[in-house]
């Protein structure tokens, strides 16, 4: 009776393990091993196995290393920015009153928009002699900003952008971690004759930590990668001076068709990725032990 | 029970004419906007002359490629006729994804004898085999503004500057003289008004997909050549290389300073917009100018040979030819002769409606586009239309055609990318030109070398035969 029912119980779980088999661990398995070989899909199409060879190639590839330094640059300045105003914002934000959700919603149009719109949306307002944005700059005074054009700016264009689009995601999490935290917690420490700053240091910001963690830790996967504005405003240019490791990757996959290099470059994205989500997650746990 | 079976019956065979009242549904794909248009205008003649119906995707103009081949490597059928830019149906033919088109031709005529030659031999054709037929005739130009080059203010004041009289360049040193002459600052005058807008020289494609033909226009009239033939030794980094990436620095001083992120539609704007003085382009452009709905400089532009220099008391230009497109049957269409019936259609039958309007991109690729001038009715009249034609087939004589090698998008691309650091200033023009040369060793050596060099090789000696090379 029992041996039936453990039957039973593999006959509902194995249409899943199938579809999983099929989806998620054979692609990851078989992109391994296209990692290690060299598959140029132009003429022929012949795979040669050649172990840690693209592994190698990565580390003398300097178009390889200038978009990781791009997206470091994304991380840094993009999520750090998009983390601190959104903070900000949200502190604004934690208290009542009268159109309160409304200037909430309003915050978080720009999140709701289409990425291809956004990006439309930043070409025009960076457009160099018709842009809104440079028309700003000389009505103050100042000089135009090469914003697309520039190999030295167009990658904080495209942070610019980012973070404009994805701040609203910091605030609608980070506030909803403010309101979380119980109102009995800030009288006691306004009765035991804390200011403001002792609230928000001991008070809100440990309690906040957790959250503050996971969008992180989401913005950052996201932020790695970042690939739908680097098309719309520059297409990884000029030159490869605003490209991504995601465009990168793309460039060398589907324009490119070296499937084993790329296969080697998206492993080690993945390496990246998976070292800075346990460093979050080990701060999280340290937390919950402390 | 008899009864349903009956229905049942009744109900098949009902569907089963319906599905034969159908025409057959033929999938285009090509590159998004006023180029899939014929394939529009004609749908009801390609409904009524060979019961085909048509589905057309479009893509965006840098895609086209990775767009394409992704569905012809996993061979999902998902397109019968694919617009093709010529430098990559080499590879899609030798990998057998394209569908030979001689037996359709011996049966119904492509009229190649009308074709002009690059296009017909070497943008077409692949190892003597017939792949596509040509839809769009690409060739740069030099279009200029005529009515600033005619103004006497301009002429006395470039006179005294330079030495010389003011006219159309026909040398890269007169180019940059005369690009360095029309930039104006806002609140300067030209042509006795006062600029409200900065007003520059000229500009060129900056983008890293197609930057290299601005670059090759320069490197040819130099007697550049992409490849040592014997040993396939990359030859962009020779003399000739170095050489024009020098000149073509010195022409970036001359353009707005967002021209690195210029492509096509914004390098047509700067000019038709009346912000800049001269543009290498296609021949589209020409024609976009003469149509006051997109120019603000109708009647005001001249075209001409792009620039070469003078060797022996001549001028030696070569005008790249880069992009163009051609109509192909995928191997796997669904009805390969109702394709090619209908790729013939739009390049014999319509072609010279399609190429002689402003509404579309496409280019004058036959000879009888050239000799009927009154076809272009978006010029003023008729003269103004003959000296276009002119212009474009004087440049399409000393066409310098595309590589077509199998890798040709990642040779243009990676070369493109060292153009523009060596214009950014991050590199110098040798350093540049070295790593990008490289960069073409690791390609062909993936592609193979020798394949490569027995294709590159077939190819030089036809652009031979054709007088281009």
């Amino acid at each position: 009776m029992i041996r039936r029912e453990k039957r039973i119980a593999v006959l509902f779980v194995l249409p899943t393990i199938l579809i999983l088999l099929a989806i998620s661990i054979f692609p990851l398995i078989y992109s391994f091993y296209l990692s290690l070989c060299q598959w140029d899909v132009g003429m022929g199409g012949r795979r040669i196995f050649i172990g840690v060879g693209n592994y190698l190639r990565l580390f003398s590839d300097q178009r390889f290393w200038g978009a990781m330094k791009n997206t470091g640059l994304e991380l840094l300045i993009g999520v750090g920015t998009q983390f601190l105003v959104g903070l900000g914002l949200a502190l604004l934000l934690n208290r009542y009153f009268r159109g309160r959700n409304l200037v909430v919603t309003l915050f978080l149009l720009p999140m709701m928009i289409s990425p291809v719109v956004v990006g439309c949306i930043w070409r025009i307002i960076y457009h160099y002699q018709y842009g809104p944005l440079n028309f700003l700059l000389a009505r103050m005074g100042l000089n135009p900003v090469n914003w697309l054009g520039s190999s030295q700016v167009s990658i904080y264009s495209i942070i610019i952008a980012d973070i404009w689009e994805w701040t609203p995601f910091m605030l609608i999490t980070l506030l909803a971690g403010l309101q979380a935290i119980p109102d009995e917690l800030y009288e006691a420490a306004r009765v035991d004759g804390a200011g403001r700053w002792a609230i928000f240091s001991r008070v809100v910001l440990p309690l906040l930590r957790p959250v503050i963690i996971i969008a992180v830790l989401i913005r950052v996967m996201d932020a790695f990668k970042i690939f739908d504005l680097v098309v719309l405003l520059t297409h990884g240019g000029p030159g490869q001076s605003s490209e991504t490791i995601a465009f990168y990757n793309y460039t060398t996959g589907f324009k490119y068709f070296s499937m084993g290099y790329a296969s080697a470059m998206a492993y080690f994205q993945l390496a990246v990725i998976v070292i800075i989500a346990n460093v979050f997650l080990a701060s999280w746990k340290r937390r919950e032990v402390s | 029970m008899k009864k349903f079976l009956v229905l049942l019956l009744a109900l098949v065979f009902l569907l089963s004419c319906a599905s034969l009242a159908y025409s057959l549904k033929l999938v285009v794909v090509g590159d998004a906007g006023h180029n899939l248009k014929p394939f529009d205008w004609y749908a009801q003649d390609f409904k009524e002359k060979f019961d085909v119906e048509l589905e057309v995707i479009g893509v965006p103009f840098g895609e086209l490629y990775e767009k394409e081949k992704m569905e012809l490597i996993a061979a999902t059928g998902a397109y019968d006729i694919m617009i093709v830019y010529p430098k990559f149906l080499a590879e899609f033919a030798a990998n057998g994804w394209l569908y030979p088109l001689d037996e359709f031709a011996q049966k119904l005529d492509p009229k190649l004898d009308d074709v002009t030659p690059g296009y017909r031999d070497f943008y077409c054709k692949y190892s003597g085999k017939l792949y596509a037929l040509p839809y769009d005739g690409d060739v740069l130009n030099l279009y200029y503004r005529k009515d600033l080059l005619e103004n006497e203010e301009e002429k006395a004041a470039f006179k005294a500057k330079y030495g010389y009289d003011l006219k159309v360049p026909e040398t890269w040193d007169e180019f940059l003289d005369v690009a360095e002459f029309f930039t104006r600052k806002a609140g300067e005058k030209l042509a006795g008004q006062v600029l409200e807008r900065d007003f520059y020289g000229t500009a060129y494609y900056g983008q890293k997909d197609q930057i290299f033909a601005w670059w090759g226009n320069i490197f040819a009239s130099l007697g550049g050549v992409y490849f040592d033939e014997e040993t396939m030794e990359p030859a962009i980094n020779s003399e000739a290389g170095v050489k024009a990436l020098e000149i073509f620095k010195q022409i970036h001083q001359y353009c707005p300073p967002d021209v690195l992120s210029y492509g096509y539609e914004e390098l047509k704007d700067v000019f038709l917009e009346g912000d800049c003085f001269m543009v290498i382009q296609w021949p589209c452009v020409g024609k976009k100018g003469a149509d006051p709905n997109q120019s603000k400089i109708v009647g005001k532009i001249g075209v001409s040979h792009v620039p070469g220099v003078k060797k022996d008391g001549e001028v030696y230009y070569r005008a790249l030819m880069p992009c163009g497109r051609v109509l192909a049957v995928a191997a796997e269409a669904k009805d390969p002769w109702k394709a090619y019936q209908v790729i013939h259609y739009l390049s014999v039958e319509t072609s010279m409606d399609d190429v002689s309007t402003a509404e579309t991109g496409l280019d004058p690729y036959r000879y009888s586009h050239f000799a009927h001038p009154e076809e272009y009715e978006m010029f003023a009249n008729v003269e103004d239309a003959r000296i276009y034609l002119e212009g474009v087939q004087k440049n399409m004589e000393k066409g310098y055609p595309e590589m077509v090698l199998p890798g040709t998008v990642e040779y243009e691309e990676t070369l493109g990318v060292e153009l523009t650091r060596a214009l950014a200033g991050e590199k110098t023009p040798e350093q540049a030109l070295n790593d990008a040369a490289a960069a073409w060793r690791d390609i062909l050596n993936r592609f193979g070398k020798e394949q490569q060099k027995k294709l590159y090789q077939e190819l030089v000696a036809g652009w031979r035969a054709a007088g281009l090379w």
